[in-house]
């Protein structure tokens, strides 16, 4: 999803670049805090990249299903590799489009890893939002017949 | 049967160790882990650190180990020439360690053994992209500092025939042109590392920069440098002005001076700058390099030139070339003619490890398979031993 055109140079070292200032942003912190915390601080970029995308990812999605001539939005179990696939959806469209045209990928994607790491940040809201949507149409439920 | 065995094993032992890797055979790997688990039972920290920290005691035997500079002296001595990566990793680590390279060693020695009588030898620091050449020479002019000799760095001399907002036509000369910005950015830099000399240094002619300001003979080039400051559109004399009088006053033998050019091949490249008309310049005719030339020049003594080539800044030359005549030129090779080379390599063994041990230290390798011996011979094989690149892997690691 990162890769455009085929180029894949490009998208292997935006995310190298990416892990790189997470890893810089961690040890900036790291030298700030206090010895207590000191051990609370992850610094592995890794570590980071794969928790966050988990805590991105949603739960329970929704489908548009044909009923008497209109799409209603019914909650639907996602699978696995659904549910990875919208976390990382989401992470990039947020990078790519909410944000001020001259800031560089790395520096975006770097900021919202850290923010999904801590559960905080726009991605981790609209995966809430996904969930209190698929909680208001809980009666809708029926419709769904797989 | 057994014929068929012994081909496929002496074919097995032909191939590089960075291959087993890829294959996975396990009996080559445990033979090479069980060697290496001997050597690393000393501490980590006896191979890559030292605590000899004054450049001027350096030594063979601290080859491969790094030193620790004070980040006060840091930001006196390097205001600007340092590599943009290293200086990320200053600011990550908030230390500065350099290691101690033969290079750099070999250098030294000859600088500590200069006969201050005889004209100032050139010596050119070589080598492929990424070998180190830059920290080579921010190594011998931390050396110098501590001397307290003084210290006229470019830290680059490809950006001042590249990228020129503003030319403007030299009053001085009329050929020649000023380029404003670059040179009172050098000065207000020359000013911060050789603070403590410049109002002991007396000039000894009058210069007229117009019709309304001169200055005397007899005054400080402390205010030579102050009018370059303040007045942009004369900056380029004024670094005119100053690289003559030290030129002249280093043969006196009140200060040594020690003249460091990193990318000494701009001075005779090609520029990228044109005129109004779309004509291109060539480098004669910018001032700043025309003065630049003449330092480089060996006619004076008391000091010594240590210069740098580089391909990364260079402006129409193959990427793969590192050696003195390709980079230099026909012209550049001339002028430079009786010059010590000094090739900078990639790191043997020992660096290497070193590195590594350093990186460990510092946390910076975060990866779990870095510690191992696997990741340490992975990384051998992808960087081939090229600092630069060993370092561009560790970042993301």
């Amino acid at each position: 999803m990162m890769m455009k055109g085929g180029n894949k140079v490009l998208a292997r070292s935006l995310m190298t670049q990416t892990l790189e200032a997470v890893k810089r942003k961690q040890f900036k912190k790291f030298h700030a805090a206090s010895s207590e915390e000191q051990a609370t601080i992850e610094r592995n970029p890794y570590t980071i990249f794969h928790q966050a995308l988990k805590n991105c990812e949603p739960v329970i999605g929704l489908a548009p299903i044909l009923k008497g001539g209109r799409f209603y939005q019914v909650p639907v179990p996602l699978s696995d590799r659904r549910r990875r696939f919208l976390a990382m959806k989401w992470m990039i469209t947020e990078c790519r489009e909410k944000k001020h045209r001259r800031t560089l990928m790395p520096e975006k994607l770097s900021q919202e890893l850290l923010q999904a790491f801590h559960n905080q940040g726009p991605v981790v809201k609209r995966k809430h939002d996904m969930h209190k949507m698929a909680e208001a149409n809980r009666a809708l439920a029926h419709y769904r017949w797989w | 049967m057994l014929k068929g065995v012994t081909r496929l094993v002496s074919r097995v032992h032909k191939l590089d160790p960075g291959h087993f890797l890829r294959l996975g055979t396990q009996a080559p790997q445990s033979l090479a882990a069980h060697l290496d688990n001997q050597v690393s039972f000393e501490s980590p920290r006896a191979i890559s650190c030292t605590s000899e920290n004054d450049p001027a005691k350096h030594e063979e035997k601290h080859e491969g180990q790094h030193y620790n500079l004070p980040l006060q002296d840091m930001k006196t001595i390097f205001p600007h020439g340092l590599p943009p990566r290293y200086a990320m990793q200053m600011k990550t680590f908030n230390e500065a360690c350099l290691m101690v390279r033969k290079p750099a060693l070999e250098l030294l020695h000859y600088l500590k053994n200069t006969n201050f009588a005889h004209p100032a030898v050139r010596y050119v620091l070589y080598g492929e992209k990424g070998t180190g050449k830059t920290l080579s020479l921010c190594h011998i002019i931390h050396f110098c500092a501590k001397q307290d000799w003084l210290i006229l760095h470019i830290p680059d001399a490809h950006l001042w025939v590249k990228d020129c907002r503003d030319l403007l036509q030299s009053s001085y000369n009329k050929q020649r042109f000023d380029q404003p910005l670059e040179a009172s950015v050098w000065l207000k830099n020359f000013k911060t590392t050789n603070e403590r000399f410049l109002n002991q240094i007396k000039i000894q002619e009058k210069y007229v920069w117009n019709k309304r300001e001169s200055i005397e003979k007899g005054s400080s080039l402390g205010e030579v440098v102050e009018q370059g400051i303040t007045r942009v559109r004369n900056a380029t004399d004024a670094v005119g002005i100053v690289l003559k009088e030290l030129k002249r006053q280093s043969s006196l033998g009140i200060f040594h001076l020690l003249v460091a050019v990193d990318g000494v091949n701009a001075l005779w490249g090609r520029t990228t700058l044109k005129r109004e008309d779309k004509s291109p310049i060539a480098a004669e005719e910018l001032a700043l390099i025309h003065n630049l030339r003449k330092m480089v020049k060996n006619d004076w003594n008391g000091g010594a030139i240590v210069m740098t080539l580089s391909q990364t800044g260079s402006l129409f030359k193959p990427r793969k070339a590192y050696l003195p005549q390709e980079l230099l030129g026909k012209e550049g090779f001339d002028a430079l003619d009786p010059f010590i080379p000094i090739l900078v390599g990639n790191y043997n063994p020992k660096e290497f490890e070193s590195c590594i041990q350093y990186y460990l230290e510092n946390s910076w390798l975060q990866h779990e398979k870095a510690h191992t011996e696997e990741g340490k011979k992975e990384l051998l094989f992808l960087s081939n031993g090229n600092p630069g690149q060993l370092e561009r892997l560790c970042a993301y690691l």
